[in-house]
């Protein structure tokens, strides 16, 4: 009887047969120290002022959601800090994740004020990404600076042609949304150079000042539908702006933004816009075509250029309830594994092995063969 | 004797440090084994939201100098409870229930004789 009693040894924490599958995460973040960050600042004068204590902010800022979790703002680091190539490689063992694409995680760079110091931090991470994972053979999503689509062009032409830069990546966010015309030269930057966009969430960004903002208290609230809500509305503001007419090529992956209201988006775009589809013509990229409608219908776009990362998955327990949102959202077209390590809302792939709900196609399509038909890996 | 018939000894005294947990399959049956200081508690492995092994809490972290607390998880040992190393959800050491959801895990009887660590599944 003795003899079937063993200690549980080595470093696995997910189910066996995920270690057989072939796992590529979408969202691995790192994050460098600030000293050794600052170190790849070219600009003196930025350099200069990034290391001079700020005082107070002008206006009021938000509190971030995780304050409110157990751990607060250590939550952002719940399963440690990961500063280079070596470090990824330690956290991905025990999850049974082989490809991580990782990002510089300064999550919080594209709601801070100053535009030119934004760009000096924008290029020193991105300098810092390559020489700490590119460099060492781990595939990296670079840093697009949102607030500067002419920096952010000159970013990737600088950096896409790198074996290893395999994305950009940059966030949603409640500033002037991704469907906006400022913002085609990014994407013919992108679909030139073959990287898709990822497009994650930061802060807790709720219009300052506003009513609902303000009435947000909540870790769930805010991280749980603060960002989903942003994320339909910059998905939705693309397709309907005619970005994937324009752009056929570009694929928008969306990160931490809720993935569950894809069937909710599939039936309502097409519902409304068959109904009323005047406005389309008067939109910009329409006014210069000279096109009446969209060439196809909007949840066509959304299942042919967008993408999902499946973190935090929030499964449901019922395994037929789950597989059926799994249909309704495509997931076997539309789903991207992502673990968000190291952060509080964590999603080792351990629900693709513990739900009847994925069958074998789906689970592999999801843990890799939907990310590898977008990025070269 | 008798108070220890179906106990099965996974460890012995002074195997598990104080604050922290050891992970055992007993016949399939993954239980997690957390040494307080007053007792010792046996536990399933397995957290039910996302199955994390619960003997991992406590871990450090990778580069914990540069993070604000050391560990994933962990003991508590005046609250007799284990947090989950990935989303810290907190499981009475005891009674194997999760406050804040209301569900349970499996908790397993065990005592301490003749400086062994017993379990009875």
């Amino acid at each position: 009887m003795e003899s079937s009693i063993k200690r549980i040894r080595g470093v696995a924490e997910a189910p066996e047969q995920a270690f057989d599958d072939e796992i590529v995460d979408l969202d691995f973040h790192v994050n460098p120290l600030e000293d050794e960050l600052l170190a790849y600042v070219e600009d003196d004068r930025a350099l200069d002022k990034l290391t001079t204590e700020f005082g107070a902010t002008p206006v009021m800022g938000k509190w971030d959601a995780a304050y409110g979790i157990k751990e607060g703002q250590e939550g952002l680091f719940t399963q440690g800090r990961a500063k280079y190539a070596e470090d990824v490689r330690e956290a991905c063992a025990p999850l049974a994740i082989d490809e991580p694409i990782v990002n510089p995680g300064i999550n919080n760079l594209n709601l801070q004020h100053h535009p030119v110091l934004k760009n000096a931090v924008c290029q020193a991470a991105n300098d810092y990404m390559l020489d700490h994972f590119v460099d060492e053979g781990v595939y990296t999503a670079m840093m697009v600076p949102k607030w500067d689509p002419d920096y952010a062009v000159s970013e990737i032409d600088r950096l896409a042609d790198e074996d290893g830069i395999v994305a950009g990546y940059s966030w949603f966010d409640p500033k002037v949304p991704w469907g906006n015309e400022q913002f085609d030269p990014v994407f013919e930057a992108l679909v030139k150079h073959d990287l898709p966009l990822l497009l994650h969430g930061s802060l807790a960004y709720w219009p300052q000042h506003s009513y609902i903002g303000d009435d947000m208290l909540t870790w769930t609230e805010v991280l749980g539908f603060d960002w989903p809500i942003h994320a339909m509305v910059t998905v939705v503001n693309m397709i309907m702006r005619g970005v994937f007419d324009k752009y056929p090529d570009l694929s928008v992956v969306i990160q931490e933004g809720g993935h569950w209201w894809v069937p909710f988006l599939r039936y309502r775009m097409d519902e409304f816009y068959e109904m009323h589809p005047e406005d389309i013509q008067i939109t910009p990229r329409k006014m210069e075509s000279g096109e009446r409608y969209l060439g196809r219908l909007p949840s066509e776009y959304l299942r042919d250029n967008v993408y999902f990362c499946t973190q935090p998955f929030a499964l449901p327990r019922n395994a037929g309830e789950a597989e059926n949102l799994l249909d309704l959202s495509l997931a076997d077209e539309m789903f991207l594994y992502s673990s968000d390590w190291p952060h509080q809302t964590l999603d080792p792939p351990t629900w693709f092995y513990t739900s009847r709900a994925f069958d074998e196609e789906t689970r592999k399509r999801i843990l890799s063969e939907n990310a590898k038909e977008i990025l070269t890996i | 004797m008798a108070h220890t018939e179906n106990f099965r000894k996974v460890a012995e005294v002074g195997d598990i440090p104080l604050g922290e947990g050891e992970g055992f399959d007993v016949g399939g049956i993954e239980i997690a084994v957390f040494n307080t200081g007053d007792e010792y508690y046996a536990i399933s492995n397995r957290c039910s939201h996302q199955h994390a092994p619960l003997c991992k809490a406590g871990e450090r972290k990778i580069n914990a100098e540069d993070t604000w607390t050391d560990e994933r998880g962990g003991v508590d040992t005046e609250a007799c409870t284990v947090s989950c190393p990935w989303h810290l959800w907190e499981w009475d050491l005891e009674t194997g229930e999760h406050e804040a959801s209301g569900q349970r895990i499996g908790t397993f009887d065990c005592t301490v004789e003749d400086g062994d660590i017993l379990v009875r599944i």
